[in-house]
């Protein structure tokens, strides 16, 4: 049984999953967690039921699916290549690092909802705040990693490149840029779990649309199947971007680790 | 009031927090040294009584205030039994908590809102008539009262969705988008209202026609069932003590208008501005046909929450309403009566 247990832990994983939704059944059926805390999986059911089918507010769930991706992979994206791009820079250039450093480190801990209001002065109510929200969270984290990345690649290995008559571009692209791979992907995860943490934030302004203003706004009134449905949905998301991230971290980084 | 108070940082997460309140906090204990009473700051004569700490003295108790950043957060504080009271509430969160079977009772009114949450237009846009707004944007915070108001406008004006946009924003956020010119209206209150009405904004009125045709709103006080049932000298001490402040506000005014600014942290003459919008019925008439009714002879309001409520079934807000019974019995009459008596 063990030494089958060890060799199969998605069996774990099933009975674990088994057993929170047993748990779950019996307590919200037999009336000992009123059904405003938590919905029955029936109601849970029928609930995202009549999301799939009606949609939510003007807005299919296919389409606030859809609208949600499409803010985290433009804010995401542009946050990521440019803030990788800036890294490698800082990374490169001890005079980049010192002109570019102070803004990022003043970026990466601040709350988002800090600056949610001056976004909406700035950029109003459309998408563009929400994408620059999302770009804002991107870019430090990424900006970091590539950094450090750059900056632990061994020095042997630099100056065996540079003992062989390699140029700066060449030690760059043959040796820096493959070493530091690994800790941009690394980057890219953590930031696209922080991307994605401040999807919610982003889709308080002036929202209608969106997985989290779906959310937001089913909480309004205490409407646990939506809201329950919505997280599950939001999860099942995150968890595809950073699988599919890892899958391309796999295959572009293959040598990492090895 | 109704879903964001007027002059107090916004209830952000209102919704999501909301939920996790309501499972989080521990219940209180049923026997009430100290009451919890969760309200808005707001320019209104409750924040005389607050000031005053006529609300301890009357209800015999201390009082942990509560600030909410909307209804939605009063319905998860009662699920959770944090809270004992909500002043302030709007009728739009009261409804859905009365429909949803939240433990708590409609006890009195703070006040009838009327014209003071109104649609906002920009003047330069020319908006004279209903189908002026096809093709413009319109902010309300959703959840609302005013959320309800306007989407009872467009219905009762045949106007779709398709046809309006209608955007979810906080009153300061009204306020920013307003100013650099991204939305042509706004249903809202104030100070916001007022912010918009000094920048190039004109009022379009629609409250009276609204309330004929069933979309009255007003502000309430609720009491959760066990708490009420436990201390009902307390719960109508509250109430006489906001009967108090009205009187005060009647016979004085500008006293009134400078307490009431100064708990609110806005000048005299804004809070005199501010009050003077909202009808404030007084508690004896609140106790007739028109409004909440007496014990056993319920009042017309209890239809105005059924017709909320059914508004909001058709807003997918709420699963389902009830039947106007069940709203005549989720409003409690008997500590007004005790009150005024």
């Amino acid at each position: 049984m063990r030494r089958l247990l060890d060799r199969r832990p998605w069996i774990v994983t099933l009975l674990s999953i088994t057993a929170v939704i047993a748990a779950w059944a019996i307590a919200t059926e037999t009336g000992a967690v009123s059904d405003l805390l938590l919905p029955t999986p029936g109601e849970l059911w029928s609930g995202a039921a009549d999301l799939v089918v009606n949609g939510y507010k003007g807005y299919s769930l296919g389409a606030h699916i859809g609208l949600s991706l499409m803010r985290v992979a433009v804010g995401f994206g542009i946050g990521t290549i440019i803030g990788t791009l800036l890294g490698l820079l800082m990374g490169m250039s001890p005079t980049i690092d010192a002109l570019a450093a102070p803004y990022i480190e003043f970026l990466r801990p601040l709350p988002q909802l800090a600056y949610l209001v001056l976004l909406i002065i700035w950029f109003g109510i459309g998408e563009t705040p929400k994408i620059v929200l999302l770009f804002l969270a991107a870019l430090p984290v990424s900006a970091v990693a590539a950094r450090d990345g750059v900056r632990n690649v061994s020095p042997q290995r630099v100056q065996a490149a540079q003992s062989l008559g390699a140029s700066r571009l060449q030690i760059f692209r043959h040796v820096v840029l493959p070493s530091a791979l690994g800790e941009i992907f690394i980057g890219a995860r953590l930031s696209i779990g922080i991307v994605y943490a401040t999807l919610i934030a982003a889709e308080m302004i002036a929202g209608a649309s969106g997985i989290g203003w779906l959310i937001l706004d089913a909480g309004r009134f205490l409407r646990s199947d939506y809201v329950i449905a919505g997280i599950l949905l939001i999860a099942a998301m995150g968890m595809g971007l950073d699988r599919g991230l890892l899958l391309a971290q796999r295959r572009i980084v293959h040598w990492a680790g090895k | 009031m109704t879903e964001t108070p007027p002059l107090s940082r916004r209830g952000v997460i209102a919704g999501a927090t909301g939920l996790a309140l309501a499972a989080a906090i521990p219940r209180a204990r049923a026997a009430a040294r100290t009451i919890n009473i969760g309200y808005f700051v707001e320019t209104k004569p409750t924040m005389i009584a607050k000031a005053q700490g006529w609300f301890e003295g009357a209800a015999k108790a201390k009082i942990n205030w509560v600030e909410m950043g909307s209804g939605a957060q009063i319905n998860a504080g009662m699920v959770g039994g944090s809270l004992d009271m909500g002043i302030g509430i709007g009728s739009s969160p009261a409804a859905a908590g009365l429909s949803q079977g939240i433990p708590y009772k409609v006890v009195a009114m703070l006040d009838n809102i009327g014209p003071a949450e109104e649609m906002t237009v920009r003047a330069s846009e020319h908006i004279t008539q209903p189908s002026d707004f096809i093709g413009k944007k319109i902010a309300t915070p959703f959840g609302s009262t005013s959320h309800f108001r306007l989407i009872g406008f467009l219905k009762t004006n045949h106007l779709s969705l398709s046809q309006v946009t209608v955007l979810d924003l906080p009153p300061e956020q009204i306020v920013a988008a307003w100013k650099r010119g991204d939305i042509d209206a706004a249903y809202v209150w104030s100070p916001a209202k007022a912010e918009l009405l000094a920048d190039g904004g004109a009022v379009y009125k629609t409250y009276d026609k609204l309330d004929a045709e069933g979309y009255v709103i007003a502000d309430l006080f609720v009491a959760r069932n066990a708490f009420a049932h436990a201390n009902p000298e307390a719960v109508a001490g509250i109430l006489g003590a906001y009967g108090r402040a009205l009187d005060m506000y009647k016979t004085q005014p500008d006293q009134a208008a400078a307490i009431v600014g100064k708990a609110a942290g806005v000048s005299a003459a804004v809070a005199a501005a501010n009050l003077a919008e909202y009808d404030f019925v007084p508690l004896k008439t609140q106790l007739t046909a028109q409004w909440l009714g007496t014990p056993g002879h319920p009042g017309a309001f209890a239809a105005e929450l059924e017709h909320t409520a059914q508004f909001l079934v058709g807003q997918k807000s709420i699963r389902k309403a009830r039947p106007l019974t069940a709203y005549q019995k989720g409003i409690d009459t008997s500590y007004l009566e005790k009150a005024v008596a």
